[in-house]
């Protein structure tokens, strides 16, 4: 049968599983191998990084492009665009002049289209599209934190296995729904890594070690969207993160942490500066904590539904379709 | 008043009064264990409660008044129930 809405699941089917959280585990792993980048678009990728690098350093002999973001720690969606940053050893590219003397060089090399040049924001940016590839990107100028902290999320990825695959699944679910975007209050990417590093690694089966997070991320998926969805008290715990492990702290203990309008916020301190709240622009976090406990009970409802059902009914049929709802191309 | 018969809910899997056996938790929440009888040590200077922040207990297990608004029946994962027999 052709199941357009659930393309990852043709030819892997796993109604047989006896327990439905394996063929849960089973389905996480098809759905990430699915929207995985194949090497062809990770060649375009590394192509068009090194043209617009090219031509900076053309411009600006003593600056240089990094990247930083999703892309950097190769937690990207398809589609999604490239974060990258100019840092310079004189230091004084973010002008208003340095923003436009770049924009126009990308867009006379026809390395660029679409440009807008966002000089006044707190963080000025240049955005683009890349003609050949169509990726949109990103430049800011002159900040360090963004590559630091893809340097944290790469030591984690490698310490934590499970961690590269729940964070796509949160990321998906949250795009799906439009709460990913920190400019409407939603959950930015470094964010959701925190919410899901910091889950793994204070889970009572990784504390006793008697798991291995991969062979368990159907049932870790569910009891993720529970704690935060469910349990977790928003308006008394922060979350800190540091490069090497995770722990809460009241808020009282640090009001630094707080949100001065509302104590119901998500508060993850700042491994690099104490006083610093990461998540202090999801002001829409009543939303996400609903959204998270309704896929609890999506998921939960699926699975009794599933068990029930007769193995014929079984076949074909899909536990995450629902809950993360990808409408991207097919790929 | 109530229309409705009053009806016993009962599960034959776990014994609680809750929920009924279709809709027992211990449908989905199963972990695939590690094989071997290998000792394992639990990180307790790791467990932390997610409803008042503090160290050395579980959210479930927590003294203080619950902060969600969201009821918690049935337990959650974040339980000291959720750990292993060898290490309670």
């Amino acid at each position: 049968t052709l199941n357009t809405d659930y393309p990852w699941i043709l030819n892997h089917d796993h109604s047989k599983q006896r327990e439905i959280a394996d063929w849960l585990t089973l389905e996480i792993k098809d759905f990430v191998a699915y929207i995985s980048p194949s090497q062809e678009e990770i060649t375009v990728r590394n192509a068009t990084i090194g043209k617009i690098r090219r031509a900076v350093k053309e411009l600006w002999p003593d600056a240089d492009l990094h990247v930083f973001g999703s892309f950097a720690t190769d937690l990207y969606l398809p589609g999604s665009d490239i974060d990258c940053v100019v840092n310079s050893s004189a230091g004084d590219k973010e002008n208003r002049n340095c923003l436009y003397s770049l924009a126009s060089f990308l867009k006379r090399r026809k390395l660029a289209t679409q440009v807008e040049v966002i000089a006044k924001a707190r963080v000025p940016i240049i955005k683009f599209v890349e003609p050949e590839s169509q990726i949109h990107i990103d430049v800011s100028f002159e900040r360090t934190n963004g590559v630091e902290a893809a340097k944290i999320i790469r030591g984690w990825l490698t310490q934590t296995p499970g961690l590269r695959e729940l964070v796509l699944i949160v990321k998906q679910f949250l795009s799906a729904r439009r709460l990913n975007n920190v400019h409407t209050g939603g959950l930015g990417g470094f964010s959701v890594i925190c919410l899901v590093y910091a889950f793994l690694e204070l889970h009572p089966r990784t504390l006793s070690a008697d798991i291995s997070t991969t062979e368990n991320l159907g049932i870790l998926l569910m009891d993720l969207f529970e704690l935060y969805g469910k349990n977790f008290g928003y308006d008394h715990v922060a979350i800190a993160v540091q490069s090497d492990g995770a722990s809460y702290l009241p808020k009282q203990k640090n009001s630094n942490l707080q949100n001065p309008r509302t104590s119901f916020s998500l508060a993850i301190q700042d491994p690099g500066d104490a006083n610093n709240n990461i998540s202090r622009g999801s002001f829409n976090i009543r939303d996400i904590k609903k959204a998270f406990a309704g896929a609890f009970d999506l998921l939960t409802n699926r699975c009794f539904e599933l068990d029930a059902a007769t193995f014929k009914d079984r076949v074909g049929k899909s536990i995450l379709g629902n809950v993360i709802k990808y409408r991207g191309k097919e790929r | 008043q109530c229309p409705h018969k009053w009806r016993r809910i009962f599960c034959t899997l776990c014994n609680s009064k809750r929920h009924s056996r279709d809709r027992c938790p211990s449908i989905w929440r199963s972990y695939y264990l590690l094989q071997g009888n290998r000792r394992r040590a639990l990180a307790i200077h790791k467990i932390y409660c997610y409803n008042c922040g503090e160290k050395g207990h579980f959210g479930d297990d927590c003294y203080h008044d619950r902060s969600s608004r969201v009821p918690n029946e049935d337990g959650s994962a974040f339980s000291g129930e959720n750990l292993p027999k060898q290490v309670k």
